[in-house]
């Protein structure tokens, strides 16, 4: 099976300040998988993260060196960051809802991109949300406020939020860490699901989510990519020391 | 001394501190109650300060008199405007009113003067019209001065109900009512208010969304902050100063609403950047992130997500800006004037509530009146401190579940 490269990162360096980061970091991510990193807190696989819809232009300190080929396109250089980041979305390690309603947060994307029609958003609401797996939870109370949704609905929301810009990309930055397991099973269910359409990368702290979910593992550590391969590989047969060592748990 | 006494001291200070503060406001509030609320009335808020005269045209009716001579004898026109009641009252019937004479004091100045002490509720009197055919009213403490051009002045009051009674079909009668009132000040301070704020909020909001979401931290915001900081602890009466020389003299918009309301703006301005940047400082950067993510602009951000977000604070501010303009007398003194009436156009004067208490109590030494003014003050600033509460609540986009 042969697929597309969607993100390929070459050299890739990013300082806060005068600490480094991140180091030449060279990543293929593949359409339509999911690819996880994972690794211990602080080793800069979140920080790579936001590299990916330049979310880390909203740091003042932030430098950044190398290329990250997005469709052909360095989007370190000079490109539409609002175009960028409508192709790649993404979702934020605490769920964060607008405090409008359900359908004003779905809606709220397309808006801002100027759609005004109200059958052509009513589509897009309904069909974001069904690919959610929360249409049937809240398709009688779309105007009430989201924040009174439960944890695991608001984060399944903010994946919807994400599906109705009809990205590329949906970037997930340790989307479940602030969820129960059973709601986390279900962002889980989802994710196995939307990658049939959608490359998605997630960072987690967790393996197991890691083993369950992915196509392909990479292992961070101190800036750098340790290991990058199948996630069935890295897990049984890692060829590095250090990761052996980290999903083994001796450390981290 | 042992721990628990040293407690037990602590305490007491702090009990007697809260005490003390709540004794004097209690003070303050109720001497004004006390001294200004026999002058509260409706005639208070609705007539302007200055008295006002009329021609009434009235169609002559005999009305005869409903109550015993006894009962009328008690129709005593004698209120603290008037220093004594001097003869009547006597009904007149083609009128349908019983008219007395008092000495009328108004302004420091007496005079005599014959003012109605009861109207009958069949009186031609309330069905009087202006020489346009718009009806008037005239209640009971109303002063008579002329009818049919025949000047009471100097007149008896058996005189005066002669010459009254005598006269037939359409009346042409000049009255005067009486002044004292506030009307006019409430008014100017409302004009003053929402002048000030339409001017001074989108500048401050604006402002504070430089400093917050725009600006780079560093010399030029600290120096901004600073100045507002500044700005926010000079006396009031220094930007009187300035906007007499500024507004009123070199842009030559006169003592008026407007150069009042500029003055009272550059006062609300830190105290609206200070309290709208509290306010999106809270805003969690989640939302903001969130926002971006899903391609908005930064602009979008800000209006859509983060100004909705910072509302409460917002009208915090408001709040806070109303009392001060309701509250602010030194600046207006000089921007404003202290003429009481309503100012027809952005460029004519008025005088708030907070100058005319001012004014009626240094000029006139009439402290009654200025207390009742205090009364009127400090009831509008409760009204409209709950209205804005009430609003901030329904705006508040985190109260909708």
């Amino acid at each position: 099976m042969n697929k597309k490269i969607k993100f390929n990162t070459k050299n890739l360096d990013l300082y806060y300040g005068d600490f480094q980061a991140l180091k030449s970091i060279n990543l293929e991510i593949y359409e339509k998988e999911v690819t996880a990193f994972i690794g211990p807190s602080g080793c800069g696989k979140s920080t790579f993260l936001r590299c990916l819809n330049r979310m880390n232009d909203l740091i003042d300190s932030v430098k950044i060196e190398g290329e990250i080929i997005f469709e052909g396109q360095d989007i370190n250089g000079d490109i539409d960051v609002i175009n960028l980041r409508t192709r790649v979305g993404m979702v934020f390690q605490k769920p964060n809802p607008f405090p409008m309603s359900i359908y004003e947060n779905i809606a709220y994307g397309p808006k801002c991109q100027g759609v005004k029609d109200k059958t052509q958003l009513d589509t897009l609401v309904k069909e974001s949300l069904v690919k959610a797996a929360l249409w049937e939870e809240v398709k009688d109370r779309l105007n009430k406020s989201a924040l009174g949704l439960s944890g695991g609905q608001q984060q399944r929301l903010c994946i919807a939020r994400a599906i109705a810009m009809q990205p590329e990309v949906i970037l997930m930055d340790e989307p479940t860490s602030a969820l129960d397991p059973i709601a986390t099973a279900k962002i889980e269910d989802l994710m196995s699901k939307l990658k049939k359409d959608y490359t998605i990368i997630i960072v987690t702290h967790s393996m197991q989510q890691a083993g369950r979910i992915s196509d392909k593992t990479a292992f961070f550590l101190m800036g750098e990519v340790v290991e990058f391969n199948e996630t069935p590989v890295i897990f049984t047969n890692p060829a590095d020391k250090r990761t052996e060592d980290y999903i083994t748990g001796r450390f981290g | 001394m042992g721990r628990k006494m040293k407690d037990v001291l602590a305490k007491s200070i702090i009990y007697l501190a809260t005490g003390i503060t709540l004794c004097v406001l209690l003070f303050i509030v109720g001497f004004i109650f006390v001294k200004g609320i026999s002058l509260v009335n409706w005639d208070f808020l609705t007539r302007d300060y200055n008295e006002k005269v009329f021609y009434a045209f009235v169609q002559e009716e005999v009305v005869p008199m409903t109550i015993d001579a006894a009962s009328l004898s008690q129709k005593d026109p004698y209120d603290k405007r008037y220093e004594s009641s001097l003869e009547g009252p006597i009904y007149i019937e083609n009128i349908g009113a019983a008219v007395s004479k008092v000495a009328y004091k108004n302004n420091a100045t007496e005079k005599e003067q014959f003012v109605f002490s009861y109207i009958e509720k069949d009186s031609p009197l309330l069905s009087a019209t202006d020489s346009t055919g718009k009806k008037l009213s005239i209640g009971t403490d109303y002063i008579l001065e002329s009818i049919n051009g025949t000047d009471f002045e100097g007149l008896s009051l058996e005189d005066v109900a002669a010459q009254i009674n005598h006269e037939t079909g359409e009346l042409k009668i000049k009255v005067v009512q009486p002044g004292g009132g506030v009307r006019s000040n409430i008014i100017t301070t409302l004009y003053m208010v929402l002048v000030s704020l339409l001017i001074a909020l989108p500048l401050g909001i604006f402002g504070a969304i430089y400093l917050t979401e725009y600006a780079k931290p560093g010399r030029l915001v600290n120096i901004i902050r600073f100045a507002a900081e500044c700005l926010a602890g000079i006396p009031s009466i220094i930007f009187g100063l300035f906007g007499m020389a500024f507004f009123v003299v070199a842009l030559k918009f006169q003592i008026s609403l407007l150069s009042g309301s500029l003055t009272v703006a550059i006062i609300l301005l830190p105290v609206i950047i200070r309290s709208t940047e509290e306010a999106l400082k809270t805003v969690p950067t989640a939302f903001r992130e969130g926002s971006l993510a899903l391609g908005a602009t930064k602009l979008q951000t800000i209006f859509k997500v983060v100004l909705p977000c910072a509302v409460p604070g917002i009208a915090t501010a408001v709040l806070l800006s109303i009392g001060r303009v309701v509250g602010e007398s030194a600046a207006l003194l000089f921007t404003a004037g202290t003429v009481a009436q309503i100012p027809g156009t952005l460029f004519s004067p008025g005088s708030t509530l907070t100058v005319q208490a001012y004014y009626v109590a240094k000029e006139e030494g009439n402290i009654e009146l200025a207390c009742a003014i205090g009364i009127v003050i400090i009831v509008i600033v409760i009204v409209l401190n709950i209205l804005s509460r009430i609003t901030s609540d329904k705006l508040n986009v985190f109260n909708k579940k």
